[in-house]
């Protein structure tokens, strides 16, 4: 990988001016949804409508102040959760691409496998550590308005509070997050252990591992998302929810590694001599399916909700198509699928930088809006309103986790020095180009 | 047809090894040969960059199947449910590309995969019932051990006896008979 360390930083800009940009656009998004007072108002009535079966409705007169302060512990909680979404979602996406690499005995990813391997062991202790607000701002009730309810006087809670209940929740977030992390750290280990010796056993240890360890994953981040996210309104049904939260995370986790990966194989750098055309394209097909993989769990989502228009289900769409949250939901729609899926046909398209930094940018942006949708409208029924926290939280968040990941990755051998299956992904055919074999 | 019985078809080169026909193909391409093909019991990875071939255009087949297939599906529903026949179902309105969605995406997908096979199928002139290769006893072998390499008589840079020396003693083809059209 050579004659791109030029031009890269001149890309990197160019991915900054599309970041610049899309916040411009969502900055003028908010002051749209300051006027729209009549709207917050409309909102309150569906949350009404949607929860009539609830002999009250403490949970919405809690959140339908139209105006929430910046300081409020409220709008730091809220901005806090969504930061910490958007980073937990690089945290399982890295845990989902090391599952997946030794469950389908991966040739090809086995050179980039230690980045994921390293990302993944940021849950333990780094999120979990990080997850300890969350469960301090429910308590004190600026999250999930659930924390503060009687089951005996709203129906949707009473039906669910087996797991919509302080306890549980104080339990299986840290649990959960520490178990994940632990299988991660665990997978980890192993490979660290066969850089010293070369056995094949490791291997086969952590497929063994990989293959309970991937329904640990599925129920464990389903889990994860429906108590930190969903359960904000727990009104709302959704079995997609987990495999939505998946899809978006391993979306915004394989741009970050093709870009992570790229610069790390640059000349000089660690991944120099293990990193080809193969790994890159391969990257970039995947999160060009994933692409796709979105698109349809979410569309279906949506539509099967809207199919049914059961009151229920419906509300959570209906409060997000109200003020500017329905520019936000179009944002999505064509930012999040259209614009990449188009844009990422082409399969030369997959290895041009000029083009995948700015994607790289961009889906990051998405991410963190597709959270910030999923989040932030039980606090703001109005419309989009970003404040200081958001970015203060969001890039605080992800620099401080990047600066982790880089400790711990220097710490280590850059890829898996004796990986059985490494010598399958850097033999590459290097075929001589036209001329070049007239020398014979 | 009887007229043409003598007209050769091209040159068949035959090699014992993958690698003896990748380094043959790279010499043919450098040669700028045009009209020349390799048949091989099973894929050899680097091949289409060993003969220089262009990236397929088959993928813009895939996309208009795919573009035609999602308007299409789109079209009709819109027709059909709020055009030449407006009918309430569930109180839904009578058209959104939100139910038609599903159809739609479906046609895209089968369109799509119409417009692959058929325009592989085109680009390839399939399906094509007679080959003078299909003729020869030794072209048999390359669906088992045998590795070949055919330059077609219609080449432009094609000369019976140069480039039988080409590929006997440039590309160290085993065997090289002259196939008859």
């Amino acid at each position: 990988m050579n004659a791109f360390s030029r031009q890269t930083k001149s890309w990197m800009a160019l991915g900054g001016v599309v970041a610049v940009v899309a916040i411009a656009l969502f900055g003028t998004l908010s002051t749209l949804g300051a006027d729209a007072g009549s709207a917050a108002h409309s909102v309150q009535e569906v949350a009404h409508g949607a929860a009539s079966h609830s002999a009250t409705d403490h949970g919405h007169a809690d959140h339908g102040h139209a105006a929430v302060s910046v300081f409020s512990l409220k709008q730091i909680a809220h901005s806090y959760l969504t930061a910490y979404m958007f980073c937990l979602s690089l945290c399982v996406g890295s845990l989902f691409l090391t599952l997946a690499h030794h469950l389908f005995d991966a040739g090809w990813s086995a050179s980039i496998r230690r980045v994921t391997e390293t990302v993944a062991s940021l849950l333990f202790p780094w999120m979990l550590i990080l997850a300890l607000p969350i469960i301090g701002f429910a308590w004190t009730g600026n999250l999930h308005a659930w924390f503060k309810i009687n089951p005996a006087d709203d129906h949707a809670l009473d039906v669910k509070k087996v797991l919509f209940n302080p306890m549980a929740f104080t339990v299986l977030v840290p649990a959960l997050i520490t178990l994940l992390g632990l299988l991660a750290r665990q997978i980890r280990a192993w490979s660290i252990a066969q850089d010293k010796d070369g056995a094949a056993h490791w291997t086969s240890k952590s497929r063994k591992l990989s293959a309970a360890g991937i329904f640990l994953f599925a129920f464990g981040v389903t889990l994860l998302c429906f108590l930190l996210m969903k359960s904000l309104q727990h009104q709302f049904f959704s079995t997609m929810y987990g495999v939505y939260y998946f899809a978006g995370s391993v979306w915004t986790t394989l741009i970050t590694l093709y870009l992570l990966t790229m610069w790390l194989a640059q000349p000089g750098r660690p991944l120099e001599k293990v990193y080809f055309k193969r790994q890159q394209q391969d990257l970039a097909v995947l999160f060009f399916a994933f692409t796709v993989f979105y698109a349809y769990i979410h569309f279906s989502q949506y539509f099967l909700i809207w199919n049914a228009a059961l009151p229920e289900e419906t509300f959570w769409y209906v409060r997000r198509e109200v003020g500017s949250w329905k520019w936000v939901g179009m944002i999505i729609l064509f930012g999040h699928f259209f614009v990449p899926f188009l844009l990422l046909l082409n399969q030369d398209i997959k290895r041009n930088l000029a083009v995948m930094v700015p994607v790289g940018a961009w889906a990051w942006l998405m991410q963190y809006i597709d959270m910030t949708y999923n989040v932030m409208p039980v606090l703001h029924p109005e419309g989009l309103h970003l404040t200081l926290w958001d970015p203060i939280f969001w890039i605080g968040m992800s620099v401080a986790l990047g600066r982790l990941f880089w400790f711990e990755y220097r710490k280590n051998p850059p890829y898996p020095l004796k990986d059985p299956r490494l010598l399958e992904a850097i033999v590459h055919h290097e075929v001589p180009a036209p001329g070049a074999s007239a020398a014979h | 047809m009887n007229s043409n019985r003598s007209k050769p078809h091209g040159l068949l080169a035959e090699f014992h090894t993958a690698a003896d026909i990748f380094e043959a193909a790279m010499r043919c391409r450098d040669a700028g040969f045009t009209k020349w093909d390799v048949y091989t019991p099973f894929p050899i990875h680097g091949m289409d960059e060993a003969m220089g071939l262009r990236k397929s255009p088959v993928g813009w087949f895939t996309f208009c199947g795919g573009f035609t297939g999602f308007f299409t599906g789109m079209t009709m529903i819109w027709y059909m449910n709020k055009f030449d026949y407006p009918l309430v179902v569930g109180g839904k309105p009578l058209f959104t590309p939100l139910y038609a969605f599903p159809v739609s995406y479906e046609m895209t997908i089968l369109l799509s995969a119409f417009g692959t096979l058929f325009g592989m199928f085109f680009l390839n002139q399939l399906p094509k019932f007679y080959n003078p290769l299909f003729k020869n006893e030794r072209f048999k072998k390359s669906t088992d051990d045998r590795f070949f390499l055919c330059i077609e008589a219609t080449d432009p840079k094609f000369g019976t006896d140069v480039t039988r020396t080409f590929l006997t003693e440039k590309c160290h083809a085993a065997v090289v008979e002259l196939v008859e059209d």
